[in-house]
Formats: C-alpha cells, structure tokens, sequence
C-alpha cells in the first residue's frame, strides 16, 4: 500500500546534536563474533601466532599489504575436535577509521565470513594519536563507547572498505604462510 | 521528541559490503540474530549479482557482450529497470549508463571487453523476460541505485522475519523503519557537520562531489562523462532508499534553482 503521509525530517533535540569528534560502536565480543561465524563449532581454541620478520616479509610477497604486527590473534575454530576453520581478530586503521573485525578462513583459504566488532570514526582528531591500544583493543563492556552514545548517524562522504579487504587478503596470506593445514 | 538510536535496546551488526560498512539494527527481539543474518544474506546476494567490481557478476557480464542477450536474475531486472526509468525519468541527470566515462577515468575497474562508449541513453537498454540486452558497447554501473535497492531489500527480509521497527545504513545511505527515529547529520564537503534531522518511516541518502577526488570515499559523479564543477553535498529522503539513492546523483547535476522540484518531481524530497 502506498504511503501517503508527507515526507519529512523530524526535529531532533539539539542537544543530542552535539557535533562529534569521534563516532564509535561495538558490534560483537570476541565470542560473540565466534558464534556468529562458527555456529556449528563446539570449541575455540587460542592458537594466536607470533611471526617472524621473514614470515611477515612473505605475507607482504603474497598479499601486496604489509603485515604490520608481529603477533596475531587467531583461535581454532573446532567441531568434536575436528578443525572446522580459523578465525582470525585483526585491525585496520584508515585516515579516519579504526575497525577491529573478525574473519572466519576455512582450512582450503575459502573466507566464510567476516562481522565487524568495533568500529570507530573521527573527524578532526588525528585517529593514529587516539590512543586505540587502551580504549579500544580487547574491551568487551560497552563501557568504552560511551563516546558514540548519543552521536548521530552521519550521511555523506561514504567510507570505504577497502581497508577491510586489504585485511582479509593479509590473513589469507597469513594463513598459507603460518597457520597448519588441516590439522 | 526523537529518541536517540541508543534507546530502545537495539541489536546491531556491522559487516563490510557494497564497497563499504553496512549496519543494520533492530530492536530486540527473539531470533534476533536469523533475522540480521537473513537481512545481511539478501545484501550479500544483490552485491554478487550486481557489482561492477566483481568481473564475475551478471552485471559484468552484461557489460562484456553488447549486442547479446545475457541472463538475467529476476532481482537484476528489477534493478535494471528501475535504472532505466529513472535515467528516461530524469532525463539522464540520473544515468545508469556512465560506466565507460567512469572506468576511463579509473574510479572504476575495466573488466576488458569491446571498448565502450563513455555514456549512453535508456534506450540502449533492452530488457526482455528472464535477459538483458545492450544495443551499444556500454558498461553499465548500478552503483547509484543498487545499494539504496540492497538497503529496501535487507529492511524487507528484516520485517519478513518479524522485526518491527530498526534500520539499515548503507556508509549513511539509509532506511529507517518502524518507530525508531534515526538522527542524521550530513558531513559537508568542508568537513563539517549539518543537523538535518530525524529519519522515521523512510529514506536518506547523500552523495558528495569534491573539489578534489579523496582516496578513502569511493563516490565520484560524472556528467555525460565530464567532471563535475560544483561542489557540495545533497541528501534526499524518499520512501525507498533505491530511490533517495538514485536521486541524490540527480541533484548533485541539476541546476542549483530547479534542483529541489526536480527531486520533487521524481519522488523524493531534497533537504
């Protein structure tokens, strides 16, 4: 049926208004983002990887990005003991976005899913100087987006993903050089 | 007043897609969670059938065969055709037919095939039942009309699964359905934010054209395969977000004084 009613904004009390440095959201915890991508899964194990400065060399080789941390968080993602995937927390930092986001990698390099888990957005602020380490990495309370609370949406100037894509291509890269097959 | 989107208690995802962040949300409910992977499912499935991007899509291979006719999903169809009514409509303010002018131009990515002509018109497009057809060498590109589409089809599925009110936002192309009243504010080419107000029951989407190209926003408006002069930053509201979605490319190229009862004309509102 169509809609008649006029189209219209709503007011919008102005002090929810306040123009935001930053915007920040958390979507999942660590295991929240688990049972999302591995539902069928009766186990995570913690099987994070440390690497070496030649493994980090050859991930950059294969992926064309470089792998800028020595050490990544990775869990086993495991049904009755058989390995269903990996699933893999990495970060992205753009000129104005810090995400952190999980992605679920079947053992032949196949991606099954990616979600995001936290997602910030400054204007303004220098994003590579807000101190994301503290606030940001491992938190599972919402209390660290307090900062997002009332902020708006906000339309235009749409951000790209690419970052995210060029992530996933690094662990792809990551998984051939550094995680086991199969087993 | 409008609530803010904190309360009531929502469930909200984010995922990477459509060339940017999707999130969608839904006040809690049982079976929460199907509902947002369906919503999600139904996004995924329009990107696969109708990116630019992706060389393998029904849309790619549209763009690789002029002249022939090419298999169409029933949702590429419809996609396709809104498109094609909308450039008619707009009189090619809105024109789904840029592809060649924007691949020359490298926003986006040549997949080969016959050299294409920058533009083209409605007309070029054949659409029969079930195919698609090209009478001249073009590429193509939804990208102005098939995200907005993505967004109406996610709020469907959610609705379908029994939500009642909540949002999908497309990187602030957005619908809003429901109660829940979404606040937007539009960033200005000059960084700066604008209150515009509060989304309930519809449609908002914004397009931008800057001064200079900025590698982290992929938009870029063409007109007949120029570059744009003016810059600014123009949000619709409609009732369906493929439609605020098409129409902010039409007020991005309109003349400043006709702007507002062109969007008027075709369904939405400029604000």
């Amino acid at each position: 049926m169509r809609d008649l009613s006029p189209l219209f904004l709503l007011p919008v009390a102005a002090t929810v208004m306040v123009a935001p440095a930053a915007y920040a959201q958390q979507y999942l915890t660590t295991e929240q983002a688990q049972r999302t991508l591995f539902p069928a899964a009766t186990r995570f194990v913690a099987a994070s990887v440390t690497l070496s400065e030649a493994q980090r060399d050859l991930i950059e080789e294969k992926s064309g990005v470089r792998q800028r941390w020595e050490t990544q968080e990775v869990w086993r993602a495991e049904l009755d003991g058989q390995l269903l995937g990996w699933f893999i927390v990495d970060k992205v930092v753009g000129k104005h976005e810090f995400i952190t986001y999980a992605a679920a990698l079947a053992t032949d390099g196949k991606v099954l899913g990616m979600e995001v888990m936290t997602y910030l957005e400054t204007y303004g602020s220098q994003i590579r100087e807000v101190s994301w380490k503290q606030h940001l990495v491992g938190k599972t309370s919402a209390d660290a987006f307090k900062l997002g609370k009332d902020i708006p949406n906000i339309s235009g100037a749409t951000l790209s993903c690419r970052n995210v894509s060029n992530g996933i291509k690094r662990l792809l890269a990551l998984q051939e050089v550094a995680l086991p097959y199969g087993q | 007043m409008a609530s803010n989107a904190g309360s009531p208690a929502m469930q909200r995802r984010m995922k990477p897609l459509l060339g940017t962040f999707v999130e969608i949300a839904i006040v809690e409910m049982e079976r929460g969670d199907t509902a947002l992977t369906a919503a999600f499912a139904a996004i995924e499935r329009i990107q696969a059938l109708l990116s630019f991007h992706d060389a393998e899509s029904e849309l790619s291979r549209l763009n690789r065969q002029p002249g022939t006719a090419v298999k169409f999903d029933a949702i590429s169809l419809r996609v396709l055709r809104l498109a094609r009514a909308m450039t008619l409509r707009s009189n090619g303010l809105f024109n789904c037919t840029v592809g060649g002018a924007l691949v020359a131009h490298g926003t986006l990515p040549d997949h080969g095939g016959v050299a294409a002509l920058p533009c083209g018109r409605a007309d070029d497009i054949v659409i029969g039942s079930g195919y698609a057809l090209l009478r001249r060498p073009l590429r193509i590109t939804l990208d102005g009309i098939a995200k907005g589409y993505a967004v109406d089809c996610a709020v469907r599925v959610l609705q379908a699964h029994g939500a009642c009110s909540g949002w999908v936002n497309a990187g602030g192309d957005l619908r809003c359905f429901g109660e829940t009243v979404l606040p937007v504010q539009r960033r200005e080419v000059d960084g700066s934010l604008t209150l515009l107000g509060g989304v309930q029951n519809g449609a908002l989407a914004t397009s931008a054209v800057y001064p200079q190209r900025q590698g982290s926003f992929p938009s870029h408006i063409v007109r007949d395969g120029e570059e744009l002069q003016e810059h600014g930053a123009w949000s619709v509201l409609a009732r369906t977000a493929w439609r605020a979605d098409a129409l902010t490319k039409v007020a991005a190229l309109a003349p400043a004084q006709q702007r507002a009862a062109l969007i008027q004309q075709l369904g939405g509102r400029l604000v």
